[in-house]
């Protein structure tokens, strides 16, 4: 044993061990210097070769997102130089993660904890570049090109970003949000069927709105580059240019931005007067079914999803009872109330139940046939009106009117009469999330598992209640086919293509669904009966608006739910109107309706919004709004 | 009248430098400049401008700083450290606690460990402050060296620093830590059957610590067995690595020139993956060089251990030893694919202040042992 130490009290150092120690070493060196003998020496030919033809690849080159302007040429989709901070793992030191994106975090205000989140939560290759803040500022994206070298992993990527406009250009996008929509990144998921249509990875696509429903108009045709790269996948220089992209269609909008903010303003007015939670509120021009405004609300705010939404503000979004996110216009259906006599007025004349002179008895409650004695349907006055015929039952809206006449046409009738004026069914606006309703029918009871449809709930059927369920686009655009002497349009969402000042280039032709297979006659009953519920009905006041114009229109209710405390139901309540040159005319080119869910002060709150817009739109110096106390002067009916 | 005096005087008359051990010096001086040239040739096309010059404007600075505390250390008499050995502990855990806390972004970034525009890496100074911790544990165990005991102490002394490297995650430098333990346990003469067990029942554990990894750091660390079967995801970086190394040949492409290795501003090949630009531009013939150059430097600090004044002396060349060793095997290992994909530095060469800095000063540590080592004992 070799003691090296003097016999002190230390430890022994054994020969051995050092031998053994070194022996192991210089196998270790040699086993290094034997493959690197192999690879560089005997196969070196072969890396060589495959070195050279690793180091070019095709890249692809996103192709600029069209641009999305408003019927006067505003933009309100416009693509901004963004910068997005990137990281990619494998460069990106373990031990110094927490650090490197602490500094992030300080240079460009983001939150540390969120970038880790979404870091952790990237699940594909180490070389993959893993956006973790977008929508960084100019001025940060230099400081970070300046820390450069102390930030490893770390790439700062220029890519555009969607920003919304409203009318003014400022970056306020929840004027629009339900039209326009928003982009947000691809999923991995969804790369699966996305990638053979030639979207990559962190690639954007349209979610909502316009920017889903022109999806591939909007994202153009990405071009394709050939281009050098180093061996941790950066590139160094472009070789060649295989294929230019192709820049996204820019699209005009029908809607005006600037009549969209006055229905906004209109609306918002109402629902906070009369304490509504939701409102929708849309603006056609019947004779080409052009929507000129389309305001849901509550609207969210999609600037914050083009810079990808942040998990509390998304949540906050879903959470929220009155769902921002959804386009009430068109993707929810409420019961349509009274507005819902014109299917059944046009089905009754048509179906030769009625004429447009014969009079029939009104009731304070109609005893429905067939039933036990007493079971009955009360007016909405609780009084009755007296004899009536059609345009005075529709200006009055007398239910018990409209009982008899939903009775003796029958249900089935009443069904096809409805599909004619396009409730039932999609319209087929260029918007995602369209619901197509229910219209209750044979067929429809059948689905249910049931015989047929109870005399009681075709009753209700004739005034829009208890089974019938449409959305506001769907009462306006039947209003609206009545308008313009019988043409069911196409609601148009688009107008046409633009160049990239917003200038129209190219304009889509309105299109006719169907011509209304009723008379005209009976349409033209119709219409003076929408004239007289403005001129004699109870509409009140709104009929004193100085317009350029017979406005004509139809209020409507319909309880739902449960009973308040003061032993009333609450109720949504609708205004829909049209402003032809005369009673009775096929001229208008404004319609709207308005619809305001679950109001529970008294009175049409619709009715005054649209009377609000109105005096807005034709810049009326006389303020006929009512108090909200006073609501109720217009009979919720 | 203590030791303390007599060092502290002797010090000063400088009778030791005659010991001075020159080759040692030389060896590192030469990887440093390899380190150097290698890194301005990495550096050289770079597309985001003069990285190439600050880096190596950078190293220089670094080795100055270096070199300074090698003389100091030098110039000490390293018996010191052993006062020192249960403070060093505390502060080494203190600062990969520190390390980890401010990883998670407990106090934000104001935390963050940057000495004149350096950003210091505390786990590099770890290594070489553990060495110095167990070698003053095993040097005080004296017969009770083959007990059980001994072992699970010492490996009990490691775990601590060794987790919280491993949950940064620094998974290479986790690994440096065990080699450590390893070679100095096998050199103070622990009992090899008990060596035996513990390290069979550490294997038996080390499919718990690959499920512990990330999904990306499980995929790399595999690709080793198969380099080619994913080679544009996971793989990428190492079968890129392999083309550089291969394509080098009996003698390179020559510096700067833009091979495969050539290209632009990369961290990791400036840092980690930097022996493939060696092993590129140098070719197999500057590849043996640099493998000899260590295997130099290796028969250097093995010497100093064998000949150290005491137990403690060697324990700590032991270690460095290791420490070095396991860094070479890891790193260029990992580049010529015969082991995993980890991200460890390369001894000397590697562009980096904190493991310059820290390998210096055991270097420092090495020439106070050598020094020392003729003297006779008090």
């Amino acid at each position: 044993m070799a003691d090296l130490n003097d016999g002190r009290l230390d430890l022994r150092r054994s020969s051995a061990r050092f031998i053994a120690f070194g022996i192991v070493t210089a196998i270790f060196l040699t086993v290094l210097g034997g493959r690197l003998f192999q690879l560089q020496v005997v196969s070196g030919g072969e890396y060589a070769r495959r070195a050279a033809a690793d180091r070019t690849v095709d890249v692809p080159l996103p192709a600029p997102r069209g641009l999305i302007f408003d019927r006067e040429g505003r933009p309100l989709a416009v693509n901004t130089p963004s910068w997005t901070v990137n990281v990619r793992p494998a460069d990106l030191p373990d031990a110094r993660t927490g650090r490197i994106l602490a500094r992030v975090a300080r240079l460009t205000g983001a939150d540390a904890g969120v970038m880790r989140e979404r870091l952790d939560a990237f699940r594909g290759s180490p070389y993959d570049l893993v956006p973790v803040e977008r929508g960084v500022g100019r001025e940060a994206a230099l400081l970070l090109a300046e820390e450069a070298e102390q930030l490893p992993g770390i790439v700062v990527e220029v890519e555009p970003i969607r920003r919304y406009l409203d009318e003014t250009g400022e970056p306020v996008g929840a004027l629009l949000s339900h039209v326009v929509g928003y982009t947000g990144p691809v999923s991995r998921e969804e790369l699966t069927t996305l990638e053979p249509e030639g979207y990559l990875r962190a690639d954007v696509i349209g979610r909502s709105g316009i920017e889903a429903s022109f999806e591939s108009d909007l994202r153009g045709r990405y071009g394709m580059q050939r281009v050098e790269r180093d061996p941790s996948g950066r590139l160094l220089k472009v070789i060649e240019i295989a294929r230019e992209p192709e820049p996204g269609t820019n699209l005009m909008l029908t809607v005006d931005a600037r009549v969209q903010r006055l229905v906004t303003r209109a609306l918002e007015w109402g629902m906070e007067a009369a304490d509504v939670s939701q409102g929708v509120t849309v603006v056609m021009n019947p004779q080409t079914g052009e929507i000129l405004a389309m305001v849901s609300l509550p609207a969210y705010e999609n600037n914050k999803f083009a810079a990808g939404i942040s998990v509390e503000d998304f949540n906050v979004y879903l959470a929220d009872p009155d769902r921002p996110l959804r386009n009430h216009a068109i993707s929810d259906i409420y019961p349509p109330g009274s507005t819902y006599k014109l299917v059944t007025g046009i089905a009754a004349m048509e179906e030769g139940v009625t004429t447009a002179s014969r009079e029939w008895p009104t009731y304070a409650c109609y005893q429905i046939p067939g039933a036990p004695e007493g079971e009955c349907l009360f007016d909405w006055n609780r009084q009755g009106f007296g004899p009536l015929a059609m345009v005075d039952a529709f200006a009055k809206s007398s239910d018990t009117f409209f009982y008899q006449m939903a009775i003796a046409t029958g249900v089935d009738p009443l069904a096809e009469w409805a599909h004619d004026l396009g409730f039932g069914e999609r319209s087929g606006i260029r918007l995602p999330g369209e619901e197509p309703g229910i219209i209750a029918s044979t067929e429809w009871a059948r689905r249910q598992g049931r015989a047929g449809v109870f005399t009681g709930e075709v009753a209700q059927a004739g005034i829009g209640q208890n089974v019938i369920a449409v959305t506001p686009l769907q009462v306006l655009n039947a209003y609206a086919a009545v308008a313009n002497g019988g043409r069911l349009m196409r609601p148009m969402i688009v107008r046409g293509e633009t160049d990239a000042s917003g200038a129209l280039v190219r304009e889509f032709e309105p299109e006719v669904i169907r011509t209304l297979a009723a008379d005209p006659a009976t349409l033209h009953t119709m219409r003076v009966g929408a004239r007289e519920v403005i001129t004699s009905g109870h509409a009140y006041n709104i009929r004193d608006l100085d317009l350029p114009g017979a406005l004509s229109g139809k209020t409507g209710t319909a309880e739902f739910g449960e009973l308040t405390p003061d032993g009333t139901l609450p109720f949504h309540s609708w205004f829909v109107a049209y402003l032809p040159s005369a009673a009775g005319a096929t001229d208008a080119e404004l319609a709207v309706v308005s619809f305001s869910y679950s109001a529970v002060v008294p009175g049409n709150v619709s009715a005054e919004v649209v009377k609000y817009f109105l005096q807005l739109y034709y810049e009326l110096d006389e303020d006929l709004r009512l108090d909200p106390n006073d609501f109720s002067l217009v009979t919720a009916n | 009248m203590g030791v303390a005096t007599a060092t502290f005087v002797e010090t000063f008359r400088g009778r030791e430098w005659r010991h001075f051990d020159v080759q040692l010096l030389l060896y590192v001086l030469l990887l440093i400049g390899v380190g150097i040239v290698m890194g301005f040739s990495a550096g050289y096309n770079d597309p985001s401008a003069a990285g190439g010059m600050t880096q190596t404007v950078k190293t220089l600075i670094w080795a100055a700083i270096g070199l300074t505390l090698f003389f100091v250390a030098a110039s000490v008499d390293y018996h010191w450290l052993r006062t020192l050995a249960a403070p060093i502990y505390l502060v080494v855990l203190g600062l990969l606690t520190l390390t980890m806390l401010v990883g998670t972004n407990l106090f934000g970034a104001q935390m963050s460990v940057t000495v004149a525009g350096l950003d210091f890496q505390l786990s590099e100074v770890s290594k070489v402050l553990m060495i110095v911790v167990l070698a003053t544990f095993l040097s005080a165990r004296r017969e009770r060296i083959g007990r059980l005991s001994t072992i699970l102490v010492a490996a009990a002394l490691m775990a601590i620093p060794t987790l919280l490297v491993f949950r940064q995650p620094d998974l290479g430098t986790a690994l440096v830590f065990v080699g450590i333990l390893v070679g100095m346990l096998f050199m103070s003469g622990a009992s090899l059957g008990w060596m035996g067990l513990v390290v069979a029942g550490v294997l038996g554990a080390a499919p718990i610590v690959v499920s512990m990894l990330q999904e990306y750091q499980r995929q790399r660390l595999f690709c080793f067995l198969d380099p080619y079967a994913d080679p544009q995801g996971a793989c990428y970086q190492l079968v890129q690595a392999l083309n550089a190394v291969g394509s080098g040949g009996w003698l390179g492409r020559g510096l700067t020139v833009g091979g495969e290795s050539q290209r632009g501003y990369i961290p990791v090949q400036s840092t980690d993956f930097i022996f493939t630009v060696v092993a590129e531009d140098l070719g197999f013939v500057g590849s043996i060089v640099v493998l000899a150059l260590f295997g130099f430097l290796l028969w250097r600090v093995l010497l100093i251990g064998w000949q150290a004044g005491d137990a403690f002396g060697m324990l700590i060349a032991v270690g460095l030893a290791t420490m070095i060793l396991v860094q070479l095997l890891i790193n260029v290992g990992m580049v010529i694919g015969m082991m995993p994909v980890t991200g460890i530095p390369l001894p000397f060469i590697t562009y980096g202040g904190s493991s310059l800095i820290s390998l210096l000063f055991g270097m420092g540590i090495l020439q106070s042992i050598r020094m020392r080592s003729h003297k006779p004992t008090l």
